[in-house]
């Protein structure tokens, strides 16, 4: 070998190999990374027997030191910031090398700690990502760039409160649309959304304002201490101001029976109108405003309009009051200014003695007849004489059915003597041979022994009736008017002074004792030999 | 070692060069065939990169295989002590076998991307195994003993006319076919090679003895040579045109050869050189596989 031409040779080459020292890289860096080619740039990024290290990236890349740092971003996501940076973000792979390999398509933006939620799934990355979003100075200069935004809404959208709700627009917000406040829970406010508040769109109550030459809707400071700053006052504050005292939030029209003050009403609930549900009188709604000038509006007129015919009362409380509909307020004197007269024993009597009768009550009567209330127990046995038109007042008055004004005389039978003093019941009061007992007039015989036991046992008989008045007075029962000289036998001498039993001896015929007054045998020996 | 064992010897060698680039080029096809700028994203990334698992390991394995095939046969040849330790001619089969596969193995290492200084030690091997590939059609050229050592003129010239001898006994050609072989077996005709028409020439060169060679077996079919015979003929013109080629071609083979050892070896060396600065720089910046 020609080791002079083998010498030049192997100079020549380390020339050439000096020359291009500079190329030790193993390959041209990104058009980003560019000012770190040749030698002496090396270690800036290459850890002398480390290879690379993290940390190196992250001395120039402050940005992303920061937010990993401050376990925020898509470099602090667990599966990201385990990883060493070379393993996504490769160098010496050429100028154009896309050293950020970032598919907007297939990017997993929950890993940036920002879940693409609802509208924010449809928007393009330029919506968000630009730099007047950006408030980092350093950053909003980048062209491209994904950094820089902080996951606050009002970062990119436009504070519509104007601060005047904080910052935090979750807590009302999501992401589906703004004018949706789906996450914000009125309940957790001072004033508690129920009833018909639910369903009330917000701007009724939150009324959009100009402020600063803006529309907005103001949220806070409104007054809710009661319900008048937005709703009218139908009661022109006759009722105060307390709306609640009354009403529910379900719905106006409902009243809350619990603290409704039914005293401020025209109508004031007394006794048992306390107790009676809104509705039985406020019919489907409460606020439906029932008659109340009568009773009759809500009531239903139990007597069937028996009062109020004739006016003789315009209203149920003539009678009653809200205490209850018993006992009735109705009085004597009311009641006698009646057609129909209480007096007697009328007056002592409860009233449904007449009045209720039947089932029902009955204040109208066809006539006034005693007979209407009573009962004739006489039958038929009073005449149209004594007892005309069935007025039974011709003989009872109404103080007692046992005062009894009748004038015997005119009868057959004229009381006399000791007739005078008996009860009419004991003549005409008769038990039946059936043992029950009846008034007799008509069918009164004025025989005495229609009332009278005959004692003689029809030794008086003529022509088989026995008139006990030829020997006796309605005085009493001695036989006044007899005289033994009118018989078949004169008393003379000592017969006058004997006593009656000498000649006329108790019997007993057919079981009877009597004393037998006419003899058969008016011989001497008849009652004389006897005693001989 | 017989000449069945050499076969396998080298047919092992050649089974196994063949067997790892093809190997190796489907495996990785996809991923060589990816621009530079995009293999970053393909899934053999980690593995067949420069710096990968695999990747780095072939230029490892590579590198090692170069410099035992260097050294081995450069010890071999060298040294007196050795000088009976295996045939020269196997030693540079091995030399040849880890030199081609080595490099073969470094060009995957590199992943087909060749830049920076470690590019020059790239194709200063490239250089380097096509002057070796070079250098084995001239060493071919140049008829030696088994042993190695080359045959003056004198020697080949005897052997050529044992050649020629024992053909006129063997076979009886026709004047145009006899005039024809004379012309081939004519070391004479070679005067005009040289470096600028060599490659006419041989093209040329084989023409005219392809031609030669269907005449030839033309001539002994017509003549009803036995099939045995006709192979041995055969062999014996094919042996003693070559053995005229070579004979006509040795001084400018002897020639080639000095220059071709001023380029094999500065090459090599300059891709020694900064291999290891480039494993140096490698293992500085804590690149080191898998320890």
């Amino acid at each position: 070998m020609n080791n002079s031409l083998l010498t030049n040779f192997i100079l020549l080459m380390m020339f050439l190999s000096i020359k291009i020292s500079a190329q030790i890289s193993p390959g041209e860096l990104t058009s980003f990374h560019a000012n770190l080619e040749g030698l002496s740039n090396c270690t800036k990024c290459h850890e002398l027997g480390k290879q690379v290290l993290n940390s190196k990236c992250l001395d120039c890349h402050s940005e992303i030191k920061i937010l990993i740092s401050n376990n925020n971003g898509y470099h602090s996501s667990p599966e990201v910031k385990s990883k060493d940076c070379w393993s996504c973000h490769s160098e010496h792979h050429g100028r154009n090398f896309r050293i950020i390999n970032f598919s907007k398509d297939n990017f997993n933006h929950s890993k940036t700690g920002f879940a693409l939620t609802g509208s924010h799934q449809k928007a393009k990355c330029e919506d968000c990502h630009q730099s007047k979003f950006i408030s980092d100075a350093k950053i909003k200069k980048r062209k491209n760039t994904f950094l820089g935004l902080n996951k606050e809404c009002i970062s990119c959208h436009e504070d519509y409160h104007k601060g005047s709700l904080g910052r935090n627009c979750d807590g009302c917000h999501n992401t589906e649309k703004f004018n949706q406040v789906r996450n914000f829970d009125h309940d957790k406010t001072s004033f508690k959304l129920t009833g018909e508040h639910l369903n009330v769109d917000c701007s009724k109550c939150h009324p959009v304002e100009i402020k600063n030459g803006t529309r907005q809707t103001r949220f806070k400071g409104l007054s809710f201490s009661n319900c008048s700053p937005c709703h009218n006052d139908v009661h022109k504050g006759s009722l105060g101001k307390d709306c609640k005292s009354c009403h529910i939030t379900k719905s106006f029209k409902i009243i809350n029976q619990n603290t409704f003050d039914h005293s401020k009403t025209r109508f004031p609930l007394i006794g048992k109108h306390n107790s009676v549900k809104c509705n039985d009188c406020h019919k489907g709604s409460v606020s439906n405003k029932p008659l109340f000038s009568k009773c009759i509006d809500c009531h239903q007129d139990f007597h069937k309009g028996d009062f109020v015919k004739d006016n003789f009362v315009t209203d149920c409380r003539h009678c009653h009051n809200e205490s209850d509909f018993s006992p009735s307020l109705f009085t004597i004197d009311q009641h006698n200014k009646s057609k129909f007269l209480l007096d007697g024993a009328h007056l002592a009597i409860p009233c449904i003695s007449c009045h209720k009768k039947e089932n029902q009550w009955k204040f109208r009567f066809a006539s006034f007849d005693c007979q209407s209330c009573h009962q004739n127990v006489h039958g038929n046995e009073l005449t149209e004489k004594f007892f005309p038109g069935n007025n039974c007042q011709s003989c009872h008055s109404s103080s007692s059915w046992r005062t009894i004004s009748f004038d015997h005389s005119g009868t057959e039978f004229e009381l006399l003597g000791k007739h005078k003093s008996v009860e009419c019941r004991s003549c005409h009061y008769k038990t039946e041979t059936d043992n029950r007992r009846k008034f007799k007039f008509v069918s009164l015989k004025s025989d005495c022994i229609e009332c009278h036991k005959d004692i003689h046992f029809s030794q008086f008989d003529d022509n088989g009736k026995t008139d006990c008045r030829k020997c006796h007075s309605f005085e009493n029962w001695k036989p006044e008017k007899f005289d033994h000289n009118k018989t078949r036998f004169s008393l003379e001498g000592a017969h006058s002074k004997l006593d009656c039993s000498k000649c006329h001896p108790s019997e007993l015929k057919n079981g009877n004792t009597f004393i037998k007054y006419k003899l058969d045998d008016f011989k001497c020996a008849a009652c004389h030999s006897q005693r001989l | 070692m017989n000449k069945t064992l050499h076969r396998i010897y080298v047919g092992l060698f050649f089974l196994i060069g063949i067997t790892v680039t093809i190997l190796l080029a489907v495996n990785g096809y996809s991923y060589y065939s990816t621009s530079v700028e995009e293999r970053f994203f393909h899934p053999q990334h980690n593995l067949i990169k420069p710096s990968g698992s695999l990747g780095h390991g072939f230029g490892i394995v590579g590198s090692l295989m170069m410099i035992l095939g260097v050294s081995i046969y450069m010890i071999r040849k060298r040294s007196r002590r050795l000088f009976n330790l295996g045939y020269l001619k196997h030693w540079l089969e091995l030399h040849i076998f880890l030199c081609t596969v080595g490099p073969i193995l470094v060009l995957y290492h590199t992943a087909f991307k060749f830049g920076g200084i470690v590019s020059v030690s790239f194709w200063s091997m490239v250089l380097v195994v096509i002057s070796g590939v070079a250098g084995r059609f001239i060493y071919i050229q140049i008829p030696r003993t088994i042993q190695g050592r080359e045959l003056d003129i004198t020697e080949l010239m005897k052997l050529r006319n044992e050649m020629s001898d024992r053909l006129s006994s063997e076979i009886i050609f026709d004047k145009s076919l006899m005039d024809e072989f004379s012309i081939l077996t004519s070391p004479e005709r070679y005067k005009d090679f040289n470096l600028l028409n060599s490659i006419g020439f041989f093209v040329k060169d084989a023409i005219r003895i392809r031609k030669f060679k269907r005449r030839l077996i033309s001539h002994m079919r017509k003549a009803g040579i036995s099939k045995f015979r006709f192979k041995e003929l055969k062999r014996l013109v094919e042996a003693e045109i070559i053995l005229t080629r070579r004979i006509g071609l040795l001084r400018t083979m002897q020639k080639f050869f000095r220059y071709w050892h001023i380029a094999h070896l500065p090459f090599a060396i300059i891709m020694f050189i900064i291999m290891i600065v480039h494993i140096i720089v490698t293992i500085i910046f804590g690149y080191k596989w898998i320890f």
